[in-house]
């Protein structure tokens, strides 16, 4: 029986060295991680230094460009899961391994208030075994617990109210999705994770679920194996229901508002319309793009566990690059579509004093 | 005659200011307090209790537990066994108490933070000191307790009566464990965490410019400096000042946050602060919520008002 | 060389808000989960070192429910040899009555050390006290708040002991001997769950802890738990630049951090 490690070896050997992959990565050529120069030490099986592997954002640029199927992106997982498994990593990486062991969110933040966002409600939001429908919305960590992050989950569930879409949460019976710990190496959590999720999906008999991250999203649809469960991303649920008329963005947002592609959203999962279409249906709202735009979009660097990692190398983050063509672009805000995002981007974009949106705060603001 | 004895805890020379809760203790105890110390000059006040006990050892024997024993041996012969034995709940306090708990086999309750006199309750914080518990040692016999830094300091007064004085001599010294040298923290490397007072830069000082003067006022308040992600990304300050999610955890007993909004990853990192102090031209800043105290206000001025009124 | 070290399963407190019930006969704590107590993974962590740079084992030893096993899986997959639970329904909230419980154990159970490390103290009772209690229980010379160990020989260790301030002591002390390992000693390594999962196809032994009562008893009573004193949102330092300028350094020389 081949291993995943083996297949993997297998893999890595029909590398042809192109460069695509270093091409498309949004930390080479600032950074000492070289992706293409990674894949030729595991052809031969050489050493590579403890923090390197470290800097990979999880965009999937390389895997999605590679001509081969050499999937990159997996062997730096590989990589990151043998030094999980000796116990040599980051302490801030450690810490959020063990958080999200305790209480199931890698802020470490009681599990027990992971409803917090929608008990503050004015309208009531059901546990989804009381649905009819048995629609799902999946919060998110971030979504559920930070301050800044929390409104989102607030907006979406006001709006598919408004449009008499029928959803419920799980609350604290959520656990985190498992997209960044699986990324971070750790399989057995990720495991751990995804059967507590998957069991409450059989208990209460979910057929939906609507992610209201893009992270959750890839986890639960590509990484959880065949639920047998209709998964998708929120702005894939409003776009048609703008369209259709059963949502009518009626106030004006005069702002010329620049998108910008999330990778979980746009090149993994190919979500590049919908969002647009919600940001065009807003009467008086001008729509920028970026140069690198959709499947080109640059990475935010919030992913592949970069939140809790600091890389050693001094460079100008990417969030400051895309902040900084948002202005040169005459842009007033930027909007995105993934927590994750707006994290990375906002502390940039305030220095600069351009605003960043996330799509259902213009939405709430229009409807 | 019943009485209550303090250890004393002294180091180099001084009469650590946390012994005058154990002192206070003893006031609201009703019990006479008298004060076990080593000989020598230190300089603290004898009338704020009813009898000094001064053990002929040095300072370093005192302190060893093993030692500590023996010299408790001898005062319970010498004067009785006291009702309570108090003692600091510091570094070396709770070692003694722990240790002369098994060694007399006495009922101990450590981190007491007030004292009932009416019940005769300590109480005492449990579960990340969310919940208090009503402790009272069982039975009549002699009981020790460790008094939480601040807790009954106030409670400490000048008897107006120079204390009786006592001494303890031919005290057995251990060997099988004994003191070598005392290690100052190395100020090469900064370890924000072990910091008891940070004093923390974010975005808001909009300069880098603005850190020297940052520096002098931290250096006038004795505080290390600290910093917020988007501080150390514009190598403003080193990584090793960082606090935050992927940065360093601190918790000082004062975290003063200037021109810090408090994002979510960086309050993970502080949050659990014993003070956490905030000044942000910004009331709305999120870092208000998890804050004890605030200033809203310019915070370069408040930093040049502060050195004024320091230096002045 | 042997060590054993204690280690214990916690309530994970920090971020919950905990409820007290029957009128303060009891904390709440069915909805809070579970971890190893910080300064026990730290003090396994030491343990594993020291065996793994002169050779020996590591045995962890835990007291608590059947659910504390959780503890020894991941003392086991840190490095230590063998894991025994003492096997208890209750709560000892006395430190007295664990250090003679633990005493009674040792004894009869004939378990050979060269040293034996607790943590400082525990997350949930924060007492710190047993390590000391069962040190001179057993006769041992104790050393407490360890933040560094500089030499580990077969007969005696070199440690320094964390003061205030930053300032340390190092202490000589003969084994065998108690002590008590302070957070920040090390840097733990991360135990992955796979890592636990192998863990677990080592035995770990079972023992009850009503076989170890003898001289068990309480010296002290809880007569009820209460909630502390309302602490108000941030306090607002308002008025005149100077006057909360003035105010603020009260309130740092009153945290004693400022003289």
């Amino acid at each position: 029986m081949v291993t995943q490690a083996q297949q993997t070896q297998t893999r890595v050997l029909t590398c042809i060295q192109c460069g695509k992959c270093t091409g498309s990565c949004p930390e080479s050529g600032r950074t000492p991680f070289n992706i293409r120069m990674l894949m030729r030490k595991k052809q031969f099986q050489s050493v590579v230094e403890e923090s390197i592997p470290w800097y990979c954002t999880s965009c999937g640029a390389c895997t999605i460009r590679c001509p081969r199927d050499v999937k990159p992106s997996e062997v730096i997982i590989e990589m990151r899961a043998a030094l999980v498994e000796n116990g040599s990593i980051p302490v801030t990486i450690q810490k959020a391994l063990e958080n999200t062991f305790v209480q199931k969110n890698p802020w470490g933040r009681s599990r027990a208030k992971r409803g917090a966002w929608f008990e503050k409600m004015e309208i009531k939001i059901p546990h989804v075994s009381e649905t009819e429908s048995k629609r799902l919305l999946f919060t998110c960590c971030i979504q559920a617990y930070d301050p800044r992050c929390m409104v989102i989950p607030v907006n979406v569930a006001t709006i598919l109210n408004k449009a008499g879409v029928e959803f419920g949460v799980l609350g604290e019976e959520e656990a985190c999705c498992g997209n960044e710990i699986r990324r971070i190496g750790e399989s057995g959590l990720f495991e751990e994770l995804q059967e507590e999720n998957k069991a409450a999906f059989e208990e209460y008999g979910v057929k939906e679920i609507i992610a209201l991250s893009p992270h959750c999203m890839n986890a639960l649809k590509k990484e959880y194996g065949d639920l047998g469960i209709k998964i998708s991303h929120y702005t894939e649920v409003l776009a048609p229901l703008i369209t259709y008329g059963t949502i009518i963005p009626k106030g004006s947002y005069s702002k010329k508002v620049i998108y910008h592609d999330p990778c979980f959203l746009g090149k993994q999962n190919g979500i590049f319309d919908e969002p647009r279409d919600i940001l065009k249906s807003v009467n008086g709202l001008e729509l920028l793009e970026y140069s690198r735009s959709r499947e080109n979009s640059m990475c935010c660097e919030g992913g592949g566990g970069r939140m809790f990692f600091e890389v050693e190398a001094t460079y100008q983050r990417n969030a400051e690059v895309r902040v900084q063509e948002a202005v040169d672009r005459g842009a007033e805000e930027i909007a995105t579509s993934c927590p994750f995002c707006v994290m990375t981007l906002e502390d940039p974009a305030t220095e600069k004093g351009i605003k960043v949106k996330e799509l259902s705060e213009i939405l709430m603001e229009v409807l | 005659m019943s009485y209550a004895l303090v250890v004393s805890e002294v180091r180099r020379g001084i009469f650590e200011e946390r012994n005058l809760d154990s002192i206070g203790l003893c006031a609201l105890l009703g019990k006479d307090a008298i004060l076990l110390i080593p000989e020598g000059d230190y300089g603290m006040n004898g009338q704020l209790v009813d009898g000094l006990l001064k053990a002929k050892v040095e300072e370093a024997v005192f302190l060893n537990p093993l030692n500590m024993v023996k010299i408790l041996e001898k005062v319970m012969v010498a004067r009785g066994k006291p009702d309570t034995i108090v003692l600091t709940n510091s570094s070396s306090g709770n070692e003694l108490a722990s240790y002369a708990a098994g060694y007399f086999n006495l009922p101990i309750i450590t981190d007491v933070n007030s004292y009932d006199k009416e019940q005769g309750i300590f109480y005492k914080s449990y579960y990340s000191d969310k919940i208090f518990g009503e402790f009272k040692p069982s039975g009549d016999g002699t009981s020790i307790v460790t008094v939480r830094s601040g807790s009954f300091k106030e409670f400490a007064a000048d008897k107006g009566a120079a204390p009786s004085v006592e001494t303890i001599e031919d005290v057995a010294v251990s060997t099988a464990r004994t003191f070598m040298e005392f290690v100052e923290e190395e100020k090469t490397d900064v370890d924000i965490t072990k910091a008891e007072f940070l004093l923390s830069l974010g975005r808001g000082i909009g300069n880098k410019d603005e850190i020297p003067d940052y520096e002098e006022l931290a250096g006038m308040l004795k505080a290390v400096i600290s910093g917020s992600r988007p501080v150390i990304d514009k190598l403003w300050l080193p990584k090793a000042r960082q606090v935050g999610t992927s940065g360093k955890t601190v918790k000082p007993k004062v975290y003063l946050a200037m021109g810090i909004s408090g994002a979510f990853q960086h309050i993970a990192g502080m949050k659990d602060s014993d003070c956490i102090i905030a000044v942000n031209k910004d009331a709305e800043a999120p870092i208000f919520q998890y804050a004890h105290y605030g200033i809203i206000a310019d915070i370069h001025k408040v930093r040049d008002k502060l050195k004024d009124i320091l230096k002045g | 060389m042997n060590l054993i070290v204690f280690t214990k399963r916690v309530p994970a407190t920090q971020e919950e808000e905990l409820r007290i019930t029957g009128e303060g006969k009891a904390v709440d704590l069915s909805k809070v989960p579970f971890k190893v107590n910080d300064w026990d993974n730290y003090s396994v962590e030491e343990a594993v070192r020291i065996v793994e740079k002169s050779g020996g084992a590591v045995t962890a030893v835990s007291i608590g429910d059947a659910e504390s096993d959780e503890v020894l899986r991941r003392a086991i997959a840190m490095g230590a040899k063998d894991g025994f639970l003492v096997e208890t329904g209750d709560i000892l909230h006395d430190p007295n009555a664990r250090a003679t419980l633990i005493q009674n154990f040792l004894k009869k159970e004939n378990v050979p050390f060269d040293a034996i490390f607790t943590g400082v103290q525990s997350e949930d009772d924060q007492f710190g006290a047993v390590g000391g209690i069962l040190a001179a229980k057993l006769g041992l010379p104790f050393v407490s708040m360890v933040i560094g160990i500089d030499a580990f020989e077969s007969d005696h260790a070199i440690v320094r002991r964390e003061l205030e301030g930053g300032l340390q002591e190092r202490v000589k002390v003969m084994l065998p001997c108690v002590m008590s390992i302070q957070t920040g000693i090390n840097e733990p390594r991360y135990v992955s769950i796979m890592g636990i999962r192998k863990a677990s196809k080592v035995e770990r032994k079972v023992f009850k802890a009503a076989d170890y009562q003898e001289n068990v008893v309480s010296k002290i009573d809880v007569a009820k738990w209460v909630y502390p004193p309302k602490q108000a949102g941030a306090t607002i330092l308002s008025g005149e630049l100077e006057g909360a300028c003035k105010e603020l350094l009260g309130i740092l020389k009153e945290k004693g951090v400022y003289q």
